[in-house]
């Protein structure tokens, strides 16, 4: 807006402020609970102002383990969690990148056939096919492990979709260019194709590693042993308790930690997103 | 350094449309040879055939000695200049006209020298290497998409369209340079364009497509003054050529079609009386009689270009039009007479075009 309403910017300013407030405090919330004793939580009076056991807390969950139904450590939880995710953000990207550059670009019998199958999966995410899919994963001895973890998720028609796209509004004559110039398919792929759709990948690349982090119910399923849970299955187990209060202040600290690297790629692939969208390449 | 011949070359695709029918022809080495014609007639698809760049349904392309139908694009020792030059936005200018090279495996001493030498040629300064395409104006990159080309001394350049998208002014600039260059590297080039103007000053050799065919190839000159299709006499020229309906009176007289006599000349056409023909005219060679005599005119419109005048109007039914130098003014009034000199006039069969 060009003109400047001082009063005008009111309204929005307060439903933005309202909007954020709802969003922060929660978060907020669970960082204070972080820093409590257990005694200042459990008997229901708990402040808003951070207590004095912040280092103690986080200690205890990352390296001792908590009393709870899961004696695994929180940076075990987290080393599982990121390994899955990048496993699936990078592999979801390879795969998809690779197949629309061959629908898009390549001739072959079927091609049509081929893009109709991978758009199809669109229709069946792993909660719709989970019986067959853990039926192979487990005779083929993938349980408790990265691999069973990631790779039943990794196939992925969005990402086709997307790059299918994009390719095809790369204009013809970079690709006769650089026929011209004596690039085989490989090299056109890799020096000009990869370069260009760098935007897009970054875009990609953070959704796919929310979506890989975020994975509750596939980890679930998949994994029995408690040292390659996932820290979103951690938090569910570090609050189910036998015979003993739930330690609140390490739940939250847990949960502190499992939001910390999904908002450090977010921040950081932030700069080369909106770079990205400022210099409009092609 | 090569030739190009081009021998009865084909081009149909996959449904069945028929795009280029039998063109035969030959490029000498060092020529510049410019395919004109209007858009769909098939001379883009003719170029990118040469490069490589769409498969050859029939016929042989030659490229030097070499038959190259089935070589690829990068085997054919040719470069490509796009119309929308193609250069790869993510690279700087030096990298997009260093990466045929690199390619190729070509010493990075040699490329840095290789460019260097381009540039100079094209005057781009080390600066301007630095830069990405797109902090270039239209007029640089079209420079940079020719080092690309120049670099790699290929034995033929191919260029197609490469000045549609610059500004008038930017164009004829450029199209002069392009000549120039032509001139110096004496490189065998083979240029596709749409505009009559730009074949006209380009080639050494002009070939006039429509329709997938070859109406004539020659000279630009030798067009222009005895074209052998009407075709090619409407396509040559700006404005374009008068035509008239007629038919031969009697040898080196026509009745046009509102009854007005038109002398030719015949020792230059081979028409029988009776013979139903088009006669084509230029505007630039009518002139208007002063004295009463000549064929009428009605005029309706003078459009002035400052290098002289357009003058439009009627003449035996027909709308007609009249080119002035600079000097020479239309006359005042509706009613006007003008002389065509015989030998102005062309004759062409109506109903296929020929000349006769």
């Amino acid at each position: 807006m060009v003109e400047n309403r001082r009063f005008g910017n009111l309204l929005p300013h307060l439903v933005l402020i309202a909007g954020a407030i709802v969003v922060a405090f929660p978060v907020y919330v669970a960082i204070v609970a972080s820093t409590l004793d257990a005694e200042t939580i459990s008997n229901g009076h708990m402040s808003l102002l951070p207590g004095s056991h912040l280092i103690e807390n986080y200690a205890r969950v990352l390296f001792e383990g908590t009393g709870s139904t899961t004696k695994a450590h929180v940076s075990d939880m987290l080393l599982n969690s990121l390994v899955s995710a990048l496993i699936i953000a990078v592999g979801k990207i390879a795969i998809s990148i690779l197949s629309a550059y061959a629908i898009v670009y390549f001739r072959f019998p079927l091609r049509g056939v081929a893009f109709w199958l991978i758009f199809l999966t669109l229709m069946f995410p792993v909660e719709v096919r989970i019986y067959p899919t853990y039926k192979i994963v487990s005779d083929l001895h993938m349980l408790d492990s990265y691999a069973g973890m990631s790779i039943p998720l990794i196939a992925s028609a969005t990402a086709t979709l997307l790059f299918r796209q994009f390719f095809m509004t790369v204009p013809d004559e970079l690709l006769e260019a650089a026929k011209i110039d004596a690039a085989g398919p490989y090299k056109f792929f890799r020096d000009v194709l990869l370069p260009l759709s760098r935007t897009n990948l970054a875009a990609l690349f953070v959704i796919l590693f929310l979506y890989g982090w975020n994975q509750y119910l596939w980890p679930l399923l998949i994994t029995t042993r408690d040292d390659m849970q996932t820290i979103v299955i951690g938090i569910k187990k570090i609050v189910d308790t036998q015979d003993a209060l739930t330690e609140w202040q390490l739940a939250m600290a847990t949960a502190v930690l499992a939001m910390l690297p999904p908002v450090a790629v977010v921040v950081f692939m932030q700069k080369l997103f909106v770079k990205g969208l400022v210099e409009t390449e092609k | 350094m090569a030739g190009v011949l081009l021998d009865r070359v084909e081009k149909t695709y996959p449904g069945g449309f028929n795009a280029v029918k039998g063109i035969s022809f030959a490029v000498p080495d060092g020529g510049f040879c410019v395919l004109v014609g209007p858009s769909g007639c098939g001379k883009s698809t003719l170029l990118r055939m040469i490069a490589g760049l769409e498969t050859i349904t029939g016929g042989q392309v030659r490229i030097g000695e070499r038959v190259v139908n089935d070589i690829e694009p990068m085997g054919r020792d040719i470069a490509m200049v796009f119309q929308n030059y193609a250069l790869y936005p993510h690279m700087s200018v030096y990298d997009n006209m260093a990466y045929g090279l690199r390619n190729l495996k070509t010493p990075e001493p040699e490329i840095l020298s290789r460019v260097q030498e381009a540039a100079k040629i094209l005057e781009l300064n080390d600066e301007m290497l630095k830069r990405k395409p797109r902090q270039l104006s239209g007029g640089q990159r079209q420079r940079v998409a020719m080092g690309r080309a120049i670099v790699r001394k290929p034995a033929v350049f191919l260029f197609d369209e490469p000045l549609s998208n610059l500004d008038a002014k930017l164009r004829v600039q450029m199209r002069i340079e392009i000549r120039k260059l032509q001139r110096r590297l004496k490189t065998t080039s083979i240029y596709v364009t749409h505009d009559q103007l730009e074949a006209m000053t380009l080639a050494d050799m002009l070939v006039v497509m429509n329709a997938g065919r070859v109406e004539q190839v020659g000279a630009p000159l030798e067009l222009y003054e005895r074209p052998a299709t009407a075709f090619v006499a409407g396509f040559l020229g700006s404005p374009p050529m008068n035509f008239l309906n007629g038919r031969v009176e009697k040898p080196g007289v026509l009745r046009l079609g509102d009854g007005t006599e038109l002398a030719y000349d015949p020792a230059h056409f081979t028409a029988t009386s009776g013979a139903e023909i088009q006669a084509g005219v230029r505007p630039e060679r009518i002139i208007f009689s002063k004295d009463g005599s000549g064929i009428p005119f009605k005029l309706e419109l003078v459009e002035e270009l400052g290098l002289g005048q357009l003058v439009h109007g009627v003449l035996a039914d027909a709308s007609f039009t009249v080119a002035l130098p600079a000097g020479v003014h239309a006359p005042v009034g509706d009613a006007q007479r003008v002389t065509i000199a015989p030998d102005a006039v062309h004759l062409f069969d109506r109903k296929t075009g020929a000349r006769l």
